[in-house]
């Protein structure tokens, strides 16, 4: 049973996991009644800042900051950390909150459980920026209590929560690429791994590249998309936002595919421009992307190279017949056509 | 009884085991094996099939050992909260010890049906070289396989019946897999590929198929055009269930109308899946078959509504729809007065997150429940749910089996009334009285659970999410449900005392899972040492390699997983999973 956190009427209750919260996560809480819930009616009382972690964790001061960014943003942090769309979402919760909240919930016994737990499955780590929240482990978040009225407004807050609706994430992803006007930036951004626990999200255009923007700093998603090699039948699979850079990209990929064929230059230094980029290789880094074509790598910004791609494959020059190198090719790149 | 032979010494071993035979379900065969030692070989040495509903509840070997003539076995790993993401990726589900065993101790296995496991490519090649017989394997959402293995598979199994990869994923290295189904092999009645990405050779697939002429299923992946769709129609026109590759193209009057007669020349089919992406202009190109099917699954076609119920609105003698929610309420009106022959429905969110609300509410699922009488199972995912909406549903499908309601926003009441959802599912429980499954959602006191506890004497599986308002909830339904085998939670506020006020009844039930609810350490130790024979699994994914040991007992436990089993302590714990 829950020890001290019954819920008081009228304003934010706390559920607290077994002994009563640590004095900073109360503090938070009211720093949350008073930034965040501006212009919330009395009754309102259904949204739980983030709390502790387990009892007797580590890590405490990393749950506190955590705390910090839970407790300003109302929990608006994603499973893993992923693509956390900053402001908005508890923009969005002083909406949803404002009058929905009904008075059932106050009168009732105890508080609502609020501990969604906000644990990065495994299934995101191996790659990725998966550090910071992403890799520590459970967080407990905010989950707004439910909405009343049927003309409340969407996004639901359900998002923040893992596994939750519980629709295979396989399938999530699928959906995300198929669904409605879905733009084809984000398909290039969210389809790439199946496996991610991420939950997808159909967004605008707009948001898209703000996304992708935050998500270099970001600890979170992973973006693997397939390498080929000529003349190596296995494939495998790189982070893209493990990189920030064309150079780091690269010099990676060289270092994945050094041992399998030694094609690519003996060394084993990393060099700090890699040879795949600078046409002087015996092999050229090229991608497929969103709408089938093969260009080569290098020529647009980062941030439109993620979004676009869908595959990477390491060919060799000799073959790229219709490509011109890089240092002679027009800014918009250069297509493909005979590549097989 | 004649003296020193018991029963079983009246008549020769062969006359029962062919009384034995006509015992189809396990409970049966279970229940022969404990009349007489006699009676206990006996069946032992006939059981053909078994079904291993968690792979750690006997150690392989020994379910080897015991039954030595089996032909087809069934195995389940992971909780099913792991198609969520909520189990640990590392927890476990091995195949390899199976299989292994398998190859020593059932050399003349025909069948294997694994879900929710790892399963290997060594697995896989093990496979392929020790069943002589081996006909039929079905992985459904298995992960860790290859297509090189598939490879394996296709090249030796010389007489393969079924290969059916629902769901799994597969890592996919060895692009010409397909190929190495020999030129003799003709023996498939069932491909399934459609979790495959890759493209698949389809001009090697199109050859297979026409020389499969028994083939009766086959579920293409995405990366098969429609246009190709079209050929591989042709050569198997006596297609029973085809799920077709993606379903979008430009359109194209002599495509169109080359996939219509594909189509219209399948007499069989009964059930078709896929149609990825479908674009509205090709959708009419179904409609021949519209008549005959059985089974409909439209989950990967987010169409408009409009087009939907079209479609759906020709297949009378539909039994089961899946479909996502982009239907509509107007959409499941039109299901509720067109196929009155409905059983399954299942409704799917197409944007969970979305902004732009799809106009699928309650009145949706009362439809269906009033206007179709012979349905059975639901599974419904929406927005917004009444108590009313429930009592209809209760009094209108009392013959529910299975009721799954999943509203999307955690603690969401009444919007009418704003009260809890207690009544209604309540009074779903009180009127269906074969309920063997029930998902419940939104906002919930530990009221339903009296009732679920109370009434659902069917109930076999029951999942919980956000509901519940102490420990008495828990307590309801571990005292009450006489039946239940499954019990899965999340984010509920539940713990300690009713667990361990119900230790006993853990071990009549296949396993528990709970998790993010206030089950304290403490309380798992005391529930492994009073019962020896279930398995308390701790989960921590913070913890990889961490002494479990030295945790207090009050420290919280976020994922706890019990299951009984006579195999003991499993001996292939990832660091982030401790076996209390």
């Amino acid at each position: 049973m829950m020890a001290g956190g019954g819920s008081s009427s009228g304003s934010l209750s706390t559920v607290s996991k077994g002994p009563p919260l640590p004095p900073e996560a109360e503090e938070l809480e009211e720093d949350a009644v008073e930034i965040d819930y501006v212009g919330l009616s009395e009754e309102s009382s259904s949204c739980y800042p983030g709390g502790k972690g387990d009892d007797g964790e580590t890590e405490e001061k990393e749950e506190e900051d955590e705390e910090l960014e839970l407790g300003l943003s109302l929990g608006a942090k994603k499973a893993g950390g992923g693509a956390s769309r900053g402001g908005a979402p508890w923009r969005e919760y002083c909406r949803i909150l404002t009058a929905e909240d009904f008075p059932s919930l106050v009168s009732r016994a105890s508080p609502l459980s609020s501990s969604s737990s906000v644990s990065s499955s495994s299934a995101m780590l191996g790659g990725g920026g998966g550090g910071g929240g992403g890799g520590a482990g459970a967080r407990k978040v905010a989950v707004s209590g439910a909405r009343g009225a049927v003309g409340s407004t969407n996004p639901p807050p359900s998002q923040m929560v893992v596994g939750w609706p519980p629709i295979r994430a396989y399938r999530m992803n699928s959906l995300v690429n198929q669904s409605k006007d879905n733009t084809s930036s984000n398909a290039g951004v969210i389809t790439a791994h199946k496996k991610t626990n991420e939950s997808s999200n159909n967004h605008p255009k707009e948001v898209i590249a703000r996304e992708l923007e935050k998500k270099r700093g970001l600890a979170g998603k992973s973006l693997f998309v397939k390498v080929n090699m000529d003349g190596d039948p296995i494939g495998r699979k790189i982070d893209l936002n493990a990189h920030s850079s064309y150079e780091t990209l690269a010099v990676a990929l060289e270092a994945m595919f050094h041992k399998s064929t030694g094609g690519l230059g003996a060394s084993r230094h990393v060099s700090r421009t890699s040879k795949l980029l600078d046409g002087s290789s015996k092999f050229t880094l090229t991608y497929e992307d969103k709408d089938g074509d093969w260009m080569l790598v290098g020529d647009v910004p980062w941030g439109m190279f993620l979004s676009t791609v869908k595959r990477l494959r390491i060919m060799r020059t000799s073959d790229s017949s219709g490509l011109e190198p890089r240092l002679h090719s027009s800014k918009s790149g250069d297509r493909l056509r005979n590549v097989a | 009884m004649p003296a020193g032979g018991g029963w079983a010494a009246m008549f020769p071993d062969e006359v029962w085991e062919h009384v034995f035979s006509f015992l189809a379900a396990d409970g049966d065969r279970n229940a022969v094996s404990l009349v007489c030692r006699g009676w206990y070989h006996i069946e032992r040495r006939s059981r053909r099939r078994i079904f291993v509903g968690n792979c750690y509840a006997i150690a392989p070997t020994v379910a080897v050992r015991r039954f030595p003539n089996v032909r087809v076995v069934s195995i389940k790993g992971k909780p099913h909260f792991a198609d969520f993401n909520l189990v640990p990726s590392d927890w476990g589900g091995h195949a390899d010890a199976w299989v292994a065993a398998m190859a020593e101790g059932w050399p003349l296995l025909e069948e294997l049906h694994l879900k929710r496991m790892v399963v290997t490519d060594e697995c896989l090649e093990l496979l392929a070289r020790s069943f002589k017989n081996f006909r039929v394997l079905a992985l459904s959402f298995c992960e860790g396989v290859s297509t090189a293995g598939l490879a394996a598979i296709a090249a030796n199994c010389r007489n393969l019946r079924e290969l059916d990869l629902q769901e799994t994923v597969v890592e996919e290295n060895c692009v010409h897999w397909l190929s190495h189904f020999p030129e003799s092999s003709t023996s498939l009645v069932n491909l399934s590929i459609a979790s495959l990405e890759e493209d698949v050779n389809i001009a090697v697939l199109e050859h297979l198929v026409s020389r499969c002429t028994n083939l009766k299923t086959l579920k293409l992946n995405y990366a098969v055009p429609l246009d190709r769709l079209v050929n591989l129609l042709c050569r198997a026109p006596q297609l029973a269930n085809l799920g077709t590759g993606r379903f979008t193209a430009e359109y194209r009057p002599e495509l169109f109308s080359k996939l219509e007669s594909a189509f219209a020349s399948c007499k069989s089919m009964k059930s078709l899946s896929g149609i990825c992406e479908a674009v509205p202009e090709y959708l009419p190109a179904i409609y021949p078959i519209c008549d005959g099917l059985t089974s409909l699954n439209l989950c990967d076609a987010p169409v408009n509504g409009a087009s939907l119920t079209k479609l759906v609105s020709r297949c009378k003698n539909l039994q089961r729809l899946w479909v996502m929610d982009v239907i509509e309420d107007d959409g499941l009106a039109a299901v509720a007065s067109s196929c009155k022959l409905l059983q399954e429905l299942r409704v799917f969110p197409c944007d969970p997150y979305g902004a732009d609300p799809v106009s699928l509410t309650e009145h949706g699922l009362v439809t269906v429940s009033t206007g179709c009488p012979m349905l059975q199972s639901v599974l419904y995912f929406c927005r917004q749910m009444t108590n009313d909406a429930l009592f209809a549903v209760a009094r209108s499908s009392p013959n529910l089996t299975c009721f799954r309601l999943c509203i999307i926003d955690p603690h969401t009441p009444d919007y009418v009334t704003l009260e809890p959802l207690d009544a209604g599912f309540s009074a779903i429980v009180e009127s269906c009285k074969d309920l063997r499954r029930l998902s419940v959602s939104g906002l919930l006191t530990n009221n339903v659970f009296r009732s679920i506890g109370a009434s659902a004497d069917c109930l076999e599986m029951l999942s919980i999410a956000f509901a519940g308002d102490s420990d008495a909830g828990l307590h309801y339904i571990l005292s009450g449900c006489k039946s239940l085998r499954k019990l899965e939670i999340r984010d509920c506020p539940f713990g300690d005392k009713a667990l361990l006020a119900n230790a006993a009844k853990l071990e009549t039930m296949r396993s528990l899972w709970m998790s993010s609810c206030f089950v304290s350490l403490g309380a798992c130790r005391l529930l492994a040492q009073k019962m020896p024979l279930l398995n308390v699994e701790v989960m921590d994914e913070k913890k990889r390699g961490g002494s479990w040991d030295s945790q207090p007992d009050d420290c919280l436990v976020e994922k706890l997983y019990v299951y009984r089993t006579v195999a003991g302590q499993r001996s292939d714990t990832p660091p982030c999973v401790w076996t209390v």
